[in-house]
């Protein structure tokens, strides 16, 4: 118990003092140089802005944590699949990597206001930019993943003469594990960003409609308070991945390295 | 029936690799016979076919040219019956799984493959010398102790025939040399599987093996015969029957005809540079 204590207190003391210093730091600055509230609010009057209607924050960022949540499953199933034909034959992948290229470089905060004219203005086109900003990464993870295997081991298991599937299941997926935490710690902050953008075109909800409202209105309080919200949100998701890496790649050397 | 007499039979066996810009002769012309529960060893200088022929043997690769009969049929009929078991020198176990759980892995690509006589994997663990380790993770077992847990899963279902690519290579020498005698007692331990047809002995003592290695003391060690592969492209050169008494000790490797044996195969390993 006491040693859980002191590990805990030796992860989460030193970023936890650092975070404080730049705050304190920024908030002094603040008021030395007596900048205007609507240049850089101090971290103060943010603090204050979200206490003062935490349900407001938890509300509209309930619903971006949503839309993209939704976003990542659906952009990280396309990539798999698409991963798992491409690992599979070298034909499928010449004949569809260079769309998934496509979708790479395509702005996609350019294509987001088309995609609101062709889904209106509910959920859907947040879900689907979302999806379009976590497609790619997952996709270059999972094919590199699935093809990352111990030859040595592909080997014995054709000896058995192992059908495609359980090669799959029981070699491949396997392996691709490391890749797709990987590719999910780069996901999930993207997908994030991506209903964020789509919510500043359109809509009534969401942490980007608060952002795009307090932006116009010069009220830099709210607008840093969403803001941290998001980074918050980011933060979460990313100490959650990390925790359950660490449980189910407790095999792979990136963990075991570590301890 | 072709020619059961013999386990394993190779006649005039090529092989060239090939790709777009060259061609690269691995073996030519390798005819061999290997006799049922045999423990036979293939040496040669590094790069003359040695795992290439093994392969073949196992049916993971075609040969170019010749043919190869395991009891009379082609490998690929033997893999299905899942009568080979193959151990390479990357033991090459999941790193997910235990110990027990990696020996089971056989068993889960097919079901049905394992008669009721095959050891389970308990029994193989047992055989090996891993039963208090059968909740551990690869990662947490020397090379050696990896190395046991591939030859336990290469038992599993029982093969009558072993074939095993240089599974002590990456061994530290002390390890090695004592794997070698872990090895030839886990051989006398697990018997040939017991067959009725004829041209065949009913209950052959031992499974047959075909074992590749570059060490000299360790072919002697460990087999009935010796074959020499010359330098690539990979040919036989010669053939020397081990006539040492078994149980073969790590005292014998100091002896007389022990050394004699050695003497003999570093000639005939040196006779053309590599």
């Amino acid at each position: 118990m006491n040693q859980t204590l002191r590990s805990l207190a030796a992860h989460i003391l030193p970023p936890a003092l650092t975070l404080i210093g730049a705050l304190l730091f920024w908030e002094f600055w603040v008021q030395w140089r007596d900048i205007a509230i609507i240049v850089v609010p101090p971290p103060s009057a943010v603090l204050e802005r979200f206490l003062d209607d935490p349900d407001f924050f938890r509300h509209h960022g309930g619903w971006t944590l949503y839309e993209a949540t939704l976003g990542l499953l659906l952009g990280s199933s396309f990539a798999l699949a698409l991963a798992i034909a491409m690992a599979h034959s070298r034909l499928t992948e010449r004949a569809l990597f260079p769309l998934a290229i496509i979708i790479k470089v395509t702005p996609i905060v350019a294509v987001a206001p088309v995609l609101v004219i062709m889904f209106g203005f509910g959920t859907t086109p947040k879900i689907l930019v979302a999806a379009l900003f976590s497609f790619f990464p997952m996709l270059v993870n999972a094919m590199t993943g699935f093809r990352d295997v111990n030859p040595g081991a592909l080997e014995f298991l054709r000896s058995l003469r192992a059908s495609p599937w359980q090669l799959f299941w029981k070699l491949r997926l396997p392996s691709a594990l490391p890749y797709l935490f990987a590719a999910l710690k780069v996901t999930y902050p993207l997908a994030l960003i991506g209903a964020v953008v789509a919510e500043w075109f359109t809509g009534d909800r969401g942490l980007g409609l608060v952002i795009f409202v307090a932006n116009a209105n010069l009220d830099t309080p709210t607008l840093f308070a969403a803001v941290g919200v998001l980074a918050l949100t980011g933060v979460t998701l990313n100490v959650l991945l990390y925790l359950t890496e660490r449980r189910l790649l407790f095999w792979h050397e990136t963990i075991r390295t570590i301890r | 029936m072709a020619n059961v007499r013999y386990h394993v039979s190779l006649y005039s066996l090529t092989h060239v690799f090939q790709d777009s810009r060259r061609a690269l002769t691995a073996l030519t012309d390798v005819a061999l016979d290997v006799a049922w529960g045999q423990f036979l060893t293939v040496i040669g200088p590094s790069g003359c076919g040695k795992s290439t022929l093994l392969r073949i043997i196992g049916g993971l690769l075609r040969p170019s040219e010749g043919e190869v009969l395991i009891d009379g049929a082609a490998p690929v009929e033997s893999q299905r019956r899942r009568d080979i078991g193959f151990v390479f020198q990357d033991p090459a176990l999941l790193p997910w799984r235990t110990v027990l759980s990696n020996v089971r892995l056989p068993l889960e690509i097919d079901h049905g493959a394992r008669d009721r006589t095959a050891p389970s994997p308990e029994e193989l663990l047992e055989l090996t010398g891993l039963a208090d380790f059968h909740s551990y993770y690869p990662h947490e077992l020397s090379g050696g102790m990896q190395q046991r847990v591939a030859i336990a899963r290469a038992l599993a279902f029982d093969p009558s025939l072993l074939l095993m690519d240089e599974p002590f290579g990456a061994l530290d020498e002390i390890t090695r040399s004592a794997m070698r005698y872990e090895l030839l007692r886990i051989w006398s331990a697990g018997g040939g599987a017991p067959s009725g047809t004829e041209g065949r002995p009913t209950r052959r003592p031992h499974k047959t093996v075909v074992f590749v290695t570059h060490s000299i003391p360790e072919a002697i060690a460990l087999s009935d015969r010796v074959v020499v592969l010359s330098p690539r492209p990979g040919t036989v050169r010669a053939a020397i029957d081990i006539e040492l008494p078994r149980p073969r000790t790590q005292e014998m490797e100091r002896t007389a005809p022990f050394l004699d044996y050695a003497d003999q195969l570093r000639n005939l390993l040196k006779e053309a540079p590599a």
